[in-house]
């Protein structure tokens, strides 16, 4: 039997878990959440790279996932993400390993076409990544890896992607163990 | 009207008379053996205390329950300045997720210490780890119960699965356990909601397991959610967000079953912030009388009384109290006439099996967020046909197919660009991955004691650990990580990778045995029905008082122990024994 098929019960305790849902999301208004959201919001005015490192990593993240027919890496403020990432959650290891990252990408730059990386056209900018990518294949940890891992992170666990890239189910209330997928779709699911 | 819990903590206790600080019964603890005693114990009349040094948690106030990843703002990660403070907490690689580290403790404002690593996980709040566990739900049967008797190991069980059997089913009604009947007898079953689903991957794997191994089985695993409406508790909504609690008081919690069962007896008094420092004895009675309190947030102490006192603050808090609690009459700790207290110290030890992914399926899905996985039950030393030659006891899996996520990118190091996007937008491959759970034997030199150089922030002695794992469990996680990669490889999955990721004692956070049951008091702690061998009226009902560790999930094991204890406590007070 299903949750959502079950005895007489289940109008009552569906009712009641709508409320209790709904006072959650109430209470998800809160002071106190209110307070992280001001918290994001201002940490997100706030930058901590410096604006040169901010336009290198802007420019990287949004080589490594373009707009297509779907958002790409800006669109869903990735840069501001790692920035924010860098601030306050990175170690000072990562921390080290992503400003060598975004000044080895600045180098190559210069080195390939004598100018800054975001000031290079779309292809310029993906030889140069690649050209990094290549040459640190057996690095570990390399700085690319760091720069790539942490784009593919703020973009999958962003609002936009999660709401309307990925497929948002955030209460499912059944379990189907096997489905053709041609009838959910060929998009994973947000967690 | 509704009837909502009500909490008289610190109104007029503080302060008060002995007689408003006097009880029928005082629980330490409300996690899932706390809970349990504060609901059979109200129930059966007794006004009860319930202790806990942590914050009051009410449900369904979870702060997190509803929240997406985009609103947590390092998303999967606890800010530099959050993780100073959890460094230990952290040990096991998801209790610190920003979406669940407000339910374990500050390292900082309680330290312990390591002898030997043991990686101590702890909630202090009201619903204690309640909120926090896994879930899974097995009983033990007389392959565990008898195990130390049969193997000549520490000491034997004072019970056997008779004895318990009524209680686990007790236990199953209320909490409401899913799962299927097997028909296993290592592994019995219970009075169970209907099972979740297995998944097209997994329903595979099961048919062709136990084609190659003789009738192996691999089972949906039983878990203390709730699969419909049960009791005034909503079925489970699939989103696998369970260990930030659920709003639908979808699977067993102390703050969603047992506190509000408590509540409604109108016999409940829960005092929040009230660290138990020690449980008072009387030489005269031969009984202890109460327990002492530090206010939390005060720093005040006094004293609170009752008839019967139950121990229920996790197998290495229980065992502290009782450390902590010396008189003339037990200089080294209450009931310690044996010498035992602190020692026996087990956990199950895991993080090792093995992963493989299939060719099959590309066409299938899943819908929902499954809060449960497969279990193997064991299979090993089961009889003489399954006797193993380098170890005793055995080890069951947990395990689930899923089809891989976009995170699967972050492995890859160099691809990037519109077509890794769209790859990774697109679900991956079926991956098929166990891990085992394997037995610990009780060893007198794994123990856990009191450490009066290290001070807590109440300036409280804390606890240093030394224990470890030895050649038996060593022996046996060889055969946990083979066994698992031999039946995935004959089971059909590609790139089989098996793994022994290494884990320290306390990790798996299934602490026992510090203050062991058993038939002799020269040799144990506490007798068959949990009492303190030498203080009658001291009940310890939490991971403390196992005897041997089996290798299931104790957790159903204590609800059933606790409510067998509150019952035998009750009949000994009406036949005026306590």
């Amino acid at each position: 039997m299903r949750p959502s098929e079950s005895p007489e019960t289940s109008n009552v305790s569906r009712r009641e878990a709508i409320r209790r849902a709904a006072l959650l999301a109430g209470a998800a208004l809160s002071p106190e959440w209110l307070g992280m959201v001001g918290r994001a919001q201002s940490a997100a005015a706030k930058t901590y790279l410096a604006a040169a490192q901010g336009a290198t990593l802007a420019a990287a993240v949004d080589r490594i996932i373009p707009r297509t027919d779907t958002p790409g890496a800006a669109d869903v403020g990735v840069a501001a993400f790692i920035d924010r990432l860098y601030g306050d959650f990175m170690t000072p290891a990562e921390q080290q390993l992503l400003t060598q990252g975004l000044q080895e990408i600045e180098t190559a730059a210069k080195t390939a076409h004598g100018s800054g990386f975001s000031t290079l056209s779309a292809t310029q900018q993906d030889a140069v990544l690649r050209t990094i990518a290549t040459a640190q294949q057996d690095r570990d940890p390399g700085s690319f890896a760091l720069i790539r891992s942490a784009t593919i992170l703020g973009y999958f666990t962003s609002e936009q992607v999660g709401r309307n890239v990925l497929h948002y189910d955030p209460v499912p209330g059944a379990y189907n163990g096997c489905v053709p997928i041609d009838q959910v779709g060929r998009r994973s699911w947000t967690t | 009207m509704t009837r909502g819990p009500v909490s008289f903590h610190s109104m007029f206790i503080q302060g008060a008379g002995t007689a408003e600080r006097t009880y029928d019964a005082i629980v330490v603890g409300s996690g899932i053996s706390g809970g349990w005693a504060a609901k059979e114990l109200t129930e059966k009349g007794l006004r009860t205390l319930v202790l806990e040094r942590g914050r009051d948690v009410k449900h369904p106030d979870y702060p997190t329950a509803m929240m997406e990843s985009w609103q947590f703002a390092g998303r999967a990660r606890l800010s530099r300045a959050d993780l100073a403070k959890q460094e230990k907490q952290d040990r096991t690689g998801y209790t610190t997720h920003p979406a669940s580290a407000h339910w374990f403790v500050n390292d900082v404002e309680n330290p312990y210490s390591e002898v030997q690593r043991f990686d101590w996980m702890r909630g202090y709040h009201v619903g204690g780890r309640s909120l926090l566990w896994g879930r899974q739900s097995y009983r033990w049967s007389d392959l565990d119960f008898e195990a130390n008797a049969r193997d000549g190991v520490a000491v034997d069980w004072p019970i056997r699965y008779a004895d318990i059997a009524p209680w686990y089913d007790y236990a199953e009604r209320f909490a409401g356990i899913s799962g299927s009947r097997d028909g296993l007898p290592q592994l019995p079953d219970g009075q169970f909601l209907p099972p979740m689903e297995m998944n097209c991957l997994e329903r595979q794997v099961k048919e062709r397991v136990a084609k190659a191994f003789g009738g192996r089985a691999m089972i949906i695993g039983r878990a203390a959610n709730l699969t419909q409406p049960h009791n005034g508790r909503g079925g489970c909504q699939y989103r696998n967000r369970c260990i930030r609690g659920c709003p639908y008081g979808a699977y067993f919690s102390s703050n969603a079953a047992t506190l509000p069962a408590a509540y409604a007896t109108g016999r409940l008094t829960l005092r929040p912030f009230s660290i138990v420092t020690g449980v008072i004895y009387d030489p005269r009675t031969r009984k202890a009388s109460g327990v002492r309190i530090l206010d939390a947030e005060t720093n005040q102490t006094s004293e609170y009384f009752a008839r019967v006192i139950f121990l229920c603050a996790s197998a290495i808090a229980s065992t502290f109290i009782l450390l902590n609690s010396v008189s003339d009459r037990f200089p080294s700790g209450l009931g310690n006439d044996s010498g035992e207290l602190g020692h026996n110290l087990m956990d199950h030890h895991f993080k090792v099996g093995a992963g493989g992914v299939s060719d099959d399926f590309g066409g299938q899905f899943y819908k929902g967020q499954r809060p449960n996985g497969i279990y193997i039950p064991r299979f090993r030393n089961l009889d003489a046909k399954s006797r193993q030659k380098d170890y005793i006891r055995g080890f069951g899996y947990q395990g689930s197919a899923s089809r891989d996520n976009w995170a699967r990118g972050i492995k890859e190091l160099s691809a990037f660009g519109a077509e890794l996007k769209a790859d990774l937008i697109a679900p991956g491959p079926w991956r098929f991955g166990i891990g085992s759970w394997g037995e610990c034997l009780p060893y007198r030199e794994n123990r856990m004691f009191l450490n009066e150089k290290v001070r807590d922030k109440w300036g409280m002695p804390t606890v240093t650990f030394d224990c470890g794992w030895k050649t038996n469990e060593l022996n046996m996680r060889k055969d946990m990580m083979n066994s698992a990669a031999e039946m995935l490889e004959t089971a059909g999955l590609k790139n089989v990778t098996p793994f022994d990721d290494g884990s320290a004692p306390g990790l798996c956070i299934h602490e026992m045995g510090t203050a062991r049951m058993g038939r002799d008091p020269k040799t144990s702690v506490l007798n068959g029905w949990n009492q303190v061998h030498t203080a009658p009226n001291v009940f310890v009902t939490d991971g403390a008082c196992m005897t041997s560790a089996s290798c299931v999930n104790p957790s159903l094991t204590y609800m059933a122990l606790t409510a067998r204890a509150c019952d035998h406590a009750v009949s000994e007070i009406n036949k005026r024994n306590l």
